[in-house]
């Protein structure tokens, strides 16, 4: 065998044999992608769920069918929580003003009337600082209108109004529906990328911290060895976290639609890559507890611009351009395709490219500075 | 008065070793508020600026109809400031086959026919109908397309020349066939909500590390050994660690702040002293706890997974990402008793809303209780275990 890949494979094999040794590692590297997927599922649910319980408060000024209809719809709404209904309007605003409601729906006085005539109005006030709740509550009051509206055009109540002129009829192309599913496949990368940072911390830092790293470049073995060797470890420890990670994502419903393999490719390069990038900071930064640190406050950013939780299409244009320089946005685009849309090689090539540079780019930068630094 | 001056001393030399630990000041002082607030507002954009998400986002038009109304729904959003790279193709299939391989990310067809049901739709009640593809890979692109392309033909007056830019007033004025909804309720810039939940978890984080790190690494080091065996007690270290945090915590509230008005144009609603008062309300809670978790004799590694897992945790369940109103079941029983819920809660309604912070008088209880909660069960923890902790 090539003495190159021998000694790769040897240092692969200390690592992981470290890692079995070392208890606390081992339950971190089982439990850590664990119960960060567990919190991401509940983020995930939150988006998902098709019952809320947003407290409004409604103030019905005119006591016509109508307006009670139009209460009737929105207490029985699986969104919103109707707590009080109270007389006027200042009433209700104060309760906004004073947190105890989200929103207030103020059904004004000749509501009834001008809906037969053809124009009425509803006024709502929503608490903007809880701004999600806010936009659902107000979608809720839009859809109650709605259904009051199909109503009175099918003569379930006794006057006729016009719809709006043009609908808009939405089809994802994935043909999923619409749930907090689509934030999976990124969470995934993000914590791929975590596990990798947390192998090069165990890989470098650690062997610095215990003085053994010093004793392993003195050894025989070239320095892209040992560097290639800890790729080794981690490449098989993502892929253990890849399948833990799969297996509780589909225990919670999600499908995969595309190659499985391809999932795996994909997060073994974003894990290469986060490595590449560690070795090159663990070569200025010493300690093992400060690299973890400065690790984790550089992931954090990455759940706003690297397409993790929102798309980066749909980011400024500071952070779009910010999104575009981070290869992690290409991997968890990649990480969306293959299992949101089941597309193949050809539609994530770019992506898989991309991460596969940028680590090639790293790892003799790295090795450099550890040479100078060393 | 000895208390006070062993906490000074404790203070003091906390601040001797930080300011020898080049890396610590740093990532403490600098790196963190800077990695937040860039990511924060270079995401959603400066407070003071408006963009369209959608406007630079390839999508294309199929006109099945061919008529003037479509021709109109064209002119409408080609015109628009939110579809500036809105293409048109006859072919409707190749254009739905392109989704999700990065080429267009949404298809708008209008179907044969949509000018004759608009005609026919002032007769009767019938609804003209555009079809909406989207690439919903793209997490949160499906509704953010779908809600600007119905501002823009909810109300589709085929018999207007041009129509009217959407403006920001028809906005608040949705719509629905005979019944107007008048949306009141003052909506803030995405970068002044990311503010509220910057300066809280780059406290957390900070402090966190600050307090239960530091207390590791001298136990690790064997230093805590020798200011177990000093006549100091443990509440002037822990009194004196507060302090020399306290003082950081100001530091990085001003450094958020100043990067977050002056580069992101952020508009705090209130003072800025109600902001350091609710800062450092944060920062002791966190510390409370910092000290609570460093009595349970753990590593200096286990505290940064620690403080990990507490950001992520509360990020899930104090409503900074999501809205505690939207939490169900065991989640919302979590949201609603942890103390952090409420300071950021009170973080909202004074930097957003504009309350005085004195009004919000349960927010205050329950920060304050906690703190002082956390405080004294460390204490006994600390003393309780000082020997086992110096061994």
């Amino acid at each position: 065998m090539n003495p190159f890949f021998r000694d790769t494979m040897t240092i692969a094999a200390k690592e992981l044999k470290q890692l079995r040794r070392d208890p606390l590692a081992l339950v971190l590297t089982i439990m850590f992608p664990i119960l960060l997927i567990s919190n991401f599922i509940v983020i995930g649910s939150a988006f998902r769920s098709t019952t809320h319980d947003i407290p409004a408060v409604v103030a019905n000024l005119d006591n016509s069918p109508a307006s009670a209809e139009l209460l009737d719809e929105l207490t029985t709404s699986s969104l919103i929580r109707v707590h009080d209904v109270v007389q006027t309007q200042a009433q209700a605003f104060r309760e906004v003003d004073a947190g105890v409601a989200v929103g207030a729906v103020v059904i004004p006085e000749g509501f009834g009337i001008g809906l037969a005539q053809g124009h009425t109005y509803v006024v709502t006030q929503l608490d903007f600082s809880k701004a999600t709740s806010a936009q659902i509550m107000y979608g809720e009051v839009r859809s109650a209108i709605k259904l009051l509206l199909q109503k009175a055009q099918h003569g379930e109540l006794q006057f006729q109004v016009q719809e709006g002129s043009v609908e808009i009829i939405t089809i994802p192309n994935s043909g999923r529906p619409p749930n907090g599913d689509i934030i999976m496949p990124g969470f995934l990368g993000i914590i791929v990328t975590l596990g990798a940072f947390d192998d090069t911390v165990n890989a470098i830092s650690r062997e610095r911290d215990r003085g053994t790293f010093p004793r392993l470049i003195l050894t025989p073995i070239s320095m892209l060895s040992i560097y290639n060797g800890k790729m080794a470890a981690t490449i098989v420890l993502t892929i253990l976290r890849t399948g833990l990670m799969l297996i509780i994502l589909s225990l919670n419903g999600l499908v995969v639609r595309g190659s499985l393999i391809l999932v795996f490719l994909t997060t073994i390069l974003i894990a290469m890559f986060t490595l590449s990038l560690g070795l090159v900071i663990s070569s200025r930064i010493r300690s093992s507890s400060t690299l973890t640190v400065l690790e984790i406050a550089m992931t954090f950013p990455l759940f706003t611009l690297a397409g993790t939780g929102q798309s980066p299409l749909l980011l400024a244009p500071q952070g779009k351009a910010i999104a575009l320089a981070l290869p992690w946005s290409y991997g968890n685009d990649a990480l969306r395709r293959v299992i949101y849309l089941g597309l193949g090689l050809p539609a994530i090539g770019g992506d898989l490219l991309i991460l596969t540079i940028c680590s090639l780019i790293l790892v003799p930068i790295a090795l450099k500075l550890s040479v100078r630094t060393m | 008065m000895k208390i006070l001056t062993d906490s000074i001393a404790i203070a003091a030399n906390e601040f001797r070793q930080f300011r020898r630990n080049r890396a610590s000041v740093l990532i403490s002082l600098l790196l963190i508020p800077l990695f937040f607030t860039v990511a924060q507002g270079a995401g959603r954009g400066s407070a003071g600026s408006s963009y369209s998400p959608t406007a630079d986002i390839p999508m294309v038009l199929v006109d099945n109809d061919h008529t003037l109304a479509s021709a109109r729904v064209w002119q409408t959003l080609a015109g628009s400031q939110d579809f500036h790279r809105l293409t048109q193709t006859s072919d409707e299939h190749a254009a739905i086959a392109g989704l999700g391989l990065k080429k267009y990310y949404a298809v708008i067809v209008i179907p044969k026919g949509f000018q004759g049901i608009l005609q026919s739709s002032e007769l009767n009640s019938t609804q003209a109908r555009i079809i909406l593809y989207t690439d919903d890979s793209e997490p949160g692109f499906t509704s953010q397309v779908s809600g600007t392309l119905t501002n823009y033909v909810q109300n589709f007056d085929p018999r207007i020349e041009v129509q009217p830019i959407v403006s920001e007033l028809q906005l608040l004025r949705g719509r629905i066939g005979g019944v107007e909804i008048i949306r009141r309720g003052t909506s803030f810039p995405g970068f002044n909500i990311g503010l509220t939940v910057i300066l809280a978890i780059v406290q957390i984080f900070a402090v966190f590390y600050e307090i239960a790190g530091g207390l590791s690494r001298e136990r690790e080091e064997g230093t805590f050994a020798r200011l177990i065996l000093s006549p100091m007690n443990i509440g002037s270290m822990i009194l004196g660690k507060t302090v020399f945090d306290l003082i950081l915590s100001t530091i990085r509230t001003f450094t958020v702040l100043g990067l977050g008005i002056f580069l992101y144009r952020g508009h705090p609603n209130t003072q800025i002293g109600t902001i350091l008062a609710l800062s450092l309300l944060i920062a002791l809670m966190t510390m409370g706890l910092a000290f609570l978790v460093s009595a349970l004799k753990i590593g200096l590694r286990a505290v940064v997974i620690l403080e990990f897992f507490l950001v992520l945790m509360l990020y899930a369940f104090s409503g900074l990402l999501i809205d505690k109103e939207l939490l169900l079941g065991g989640a919302a029983v979590i949201a609603n008793s942890l103390p952090f819920s409420y300071a950021f809660d009170a973080m909202r309604r004074t930097i957003l809303v504009g309350r005085p912070l004195l009004s919000l008088t349960t927010d205050l209880t329950v920060m304050v209780t906690s703190i002082v909660g956390l405080y004294i069960f460390s204490y006994i923890l600390l003393f309780r275990f000082r020997e086992r902790l110096a061994t």
